[in-house]
């Protein structure tokens, strides 16, 4: 079966390139351009995946409105917002309604083909139980690398897919700094260094919520950051 | 910040220096006042020379209608013993001129001969003074005294001309009389003996038909006038510092609050504009119904579409990167799906060279995008305590990795240095200091970073040689968008952001930045100074 997504774009040049790519790797593609269109025909059929523009048409905040709607028809639904903002706020609210991952609109064609892929294989495993060789532990953090997962001391930890990537990248070699270059290239994004610093501060605040010991993630100044090698 | 020099409270001349210079144009009154004391001394003199002319003539002629009087003395023999007939009319003589005189005016007649008939009052005293009246009451009196030493130094004193005794030389010499014996009135001034005013003068003949038969003389002293002068000068001085004095307090007080207002103006619309660029409104003279109180309203309207402005730059740049993003990603994602087909060995050369050309122009976007962050973050940032010398150690570290062709000699104190703000922003700081350092930096020398203590401070500073730093760019390099990197060409995009970053950062950590040259022009130092937290 083609999986189907969903494109909610109000600019019809990116709408059809993305729509070309995603059908040229086997996707079935949906694309709509105002948020009452989309609702209309995503309520009669869901998607697999959605791609959201935050700004649709005169909707200043037309894409947030959509994941919201998007949310309570499905609560699985992988949803990616792929937007021209890149502040703080932007980036706090897309992830606060729900959304698997928030990338900006420069990013190249095949990191969004593979973060595509990557949720699809999320959503898919969720189902069933995961090779147990595509896992490992650090401590008391679990890293599964086939759904996406991670858990720390046996509670689950909902990060988006960049957040995952950034987490799997340095905890796969604990004690070894990593720079924000090498983060970067591991979480497929092309960001600035503070973009990085906040998806930093924004893991040990997930990772707080589920233990306010949390402190593995240590900054290591004028280099990077490095998952603190357990000592027990 | 650079400002201009400001008018501080003592110094020349301020508001109120100049008001008390106007008000010095008061003092012209004394001036004034003088020559019209001088001009009614003047009319005072003559009048009274008038006067006594008039009285000389009125005795000669009482005495010609009595040419007997003067006639029996002529006829009669001169004896130790007059007749009888002639000490009468001495006598009746005499009588007559006592009734004229008074102290101060002398009457004399002598006879043809030049015999001294009668004489009636003296020059030996002074006209008797009224009592001092002053018009300001304690105050002018007060001030009189106080001045009467200088009054007593400029202006003569009055005094009597001491003369118990008509000289003889005035008898026998006077023009005056010899003019009279010959058949003119006449007058003249002479001195008073030991310098002691001015005596006038005036002679008249006594004609007993075609001859004259004696001379009336009238002296009076001068110096009444001069005491009625300086009198009234004393006065008129008195009044007029008194007056000055009052009106010089009152401009004072009235420019003293003036200043303060326009100080307090020029204080609040100073600091209206904090290092982060947000404008405060005035409070000062907001209401206030005069022109203090206009400019301050108008300064607050300017200020206002200032805000207004300043938040629309604010918000230019994010809108800028956002409205550049979505054609980008038309060019990106059409380049990607031109790459995906495959594409001939020479329309790759082509994809190449846009794709490169789309990054260097993301490139500048992010770089704009992270001023405009940085700039939201510390304005909400929150601050901790942190130790720099451990987030500058590591720094240093990454720097050796990252430029592996420089070196970088790290000076640090052995005390604590504890700062207030985000160890990231310090970080980040850091390395634009760094990266600026490196890219600038000639030769093998190497990069001198050190971090020092100085009091209640910590001095932060970049040393590198290279080329020194144009003079006139000294203060701007800190600033949005300036740049002294020569355009290179294919190099990296340069938008002058680097150092404003920097001086961002440093002032969320309360700091100053500053860059000037070496001693010697041959590099440049970047100072930074933070306080430090308790």
């Amino acid at each position: 079966m083609r999986r189907r997504i969903a494109i909610i774009e109000d600019d019809p040049v990116i709408r059809a390139n993305y729509a070309d790519v995603l059908k040229k790797h086997g996707y079935e593609v949906v694309a709509y351009a105002d948020r009452g269109e989309a609702l209309a025909a995503l309520r009669l059929r869901l998607p697999d995946l959605a791609l959201l523009d935050i700004g649709l048409g005169d909707e200043v905040d037309g894409g947030f409105t959509l994941c919201r709607e998007l949310r309570t028809l499905s609560a699985t639904l992988p949803i990616i917002f792929l937007t021209a903002r890149d502040g703080e706020f932007d980036t706090v609210s897309g992830l606060r309604m729900g959304a698997d991952d928030y990338v900006t609109k420069s990013m190249s064609l095949p990191h969004l083909l593979a973060r595509v892929s990557a949720l699809f294989r999320r959503a898919d495993l969720a189902r069933e139980p995961a090779p147990a060789e595509n896992r490992f532990e650090r401590g008391p953090l679990k890293v599964d690398l086939n759904r996406f997962t991670v858990s720390w001391r046996g509670s689950e930890v909902d990060l988006t897919l960049t957040e995952f990537w950034l987490v799997h990248a340095l905890s796969k070699f604990p004690g070894h700094v990593k720079n924000r270059d090498q983060l970067m290239a591991e979480a497929h994004v092309v960001v600035d260094d503070s973009t990085i610093t906040s998806h930093v501060k924004r893991i040990r605040r997930k990772f707080g919520a589920v233990d306010p010991q949390f402190d593995s993630i240590d900054t290591v100044y004028g280099m990077g950051y490095r998952w603190k090698a357990e000592k027990s | 910040m650079e400002g201009g020099k400001k008018l501080s409270f003592f110094a020349a001349p301020g508001l109120r220096a100049k008001i008390a210079l106007v008000a010095l144009v008061l003092l012209v009154i004394p001036l004034v006042g003088y020559s019209y004391v001088k001009s009614v001394e003047r009319l005072l003199r003559d009048n009274q020379q008038r006067q006594i002319v008039a009285t000389t003539r009125a005795v000669a002629t009482a005495l010609q209608d009595r040419p007997r009087l003067l006639e029996l003395r002529a006829s009669a023999p001169a004896t130790e013993n007059p007749p009888r007939a002639v000490k009468a009319a001495t006598e009746e003589v005499q009588l007559l001129l006592a009734g004229l005189a008074r102290s101060g005016l002398r009457i004399w007649v002598v006879d043809s001969k030049l015999n001294l008939v009668a004489v009636a009052g003296s020059l030996d005293t002074l006209p008797p003074a009224s009592a001092d009246e002053y018009t300001f009451g304690v105050l002018e009196r007060l001030v009189h005294r106080a001045l009467r030493p200088v009054f007593e130094r400029v202006l003569r004193v009055p005094a009597a001309p001491a003369e118990e005794f008509i000289p003889n030389d005035v008898v026998f010499g006077g023009r005056e009389v010899e003019r009279a014996l010959d058949g003119s009135p006449a007058w003249r001034l002479r001195p008073a003996p030991a310098d002691r005013g001015v005596i006038f003068s005036a002679a008249h003949p006594i004609w007993v038909g075609p001859t004259v038969v004696g001379v009336v003389v009238v002296e009076e002293d001068t110096d009444a006038i001069v005491w009625l002068r300086n009198r009234a000068f004393e006065q008129l001085v008195a009044v007029t510092l008194i007056a000055f004095t009052a009106a010089a307090l009152v401009l004072l007080l009235f420019a003293s609050r003036l200043s303060w207002r326009l100080r307090r103006l020029r204080d609040e619309a100073e600091n209206a504009i904090d290092s982060q660029g947000r404008v405060q409104a005035l409070v000062a003279g907001g209401h206030a119904r005069d022109e203090i109180g206009d400019l301050s309203r108008s300064f607050s309207t300017v200020l206002g579409r200032l805000a207004q402005y300043n938040s629309y730059l604010e918000k230019l740049a994010g809108r800028l990167t956002h409205e550049l993003r979505t054609p980008i990603a038309v060019v990106r994602s059409s380049l990607d799906n031109l790459r995906l087909q495959s594409p001939s060995p020479e329309t790759a050369v082509y994809v190449a060279r846009a794709e490169d050309g789309i990054n260097r122009l993301e490139t500048i976007l992010t770089r704009m995008a992270e001023a405009t962050r940085l700039e939201q973050t510390v304005r909400s940032g929150e601050r901790e305590r942190f130790e720099a010398r451990i987030v500058l150690a590591g720094c240093v570290e990454g720097y050796r990795a990252a430029y592996p062709a420089r070196r970088f000699d790290l000076a640090l104190t052995d005390q604590p240095v504890m700062l207030r703000g985000a160890p990231d922003l310090f970080a980040q700081l850091l390395d634009k200091l760094a990266a600026n350092a490196a890219d600038f930096a000639a030769g093998d020398s190497p990069i001198q970073i050190s971090l020092a203590r100085a009091t209640s401070e910590a001095v932060l500073r970049f040393v590198n040689t290279g080329p020194a730093l144009p003079a006139e760019m000294g203060g701007k390099l800190f600033e949005s968008m300036v740049s002294v990197r020569k355009e290179r060409a294919g190099g990296a995009p340069h938008l002058g952001l680097g150092l404003y970053i920097v001086r961002l950062i440093a002032e969320f950590h309360g700091g100053r930045v500053s860059a000037t040259n070496r001693p010697d022009n041959s590099g440049v130092v970047f100072e930074l100074r933070f306080p430090v937290a308790a």
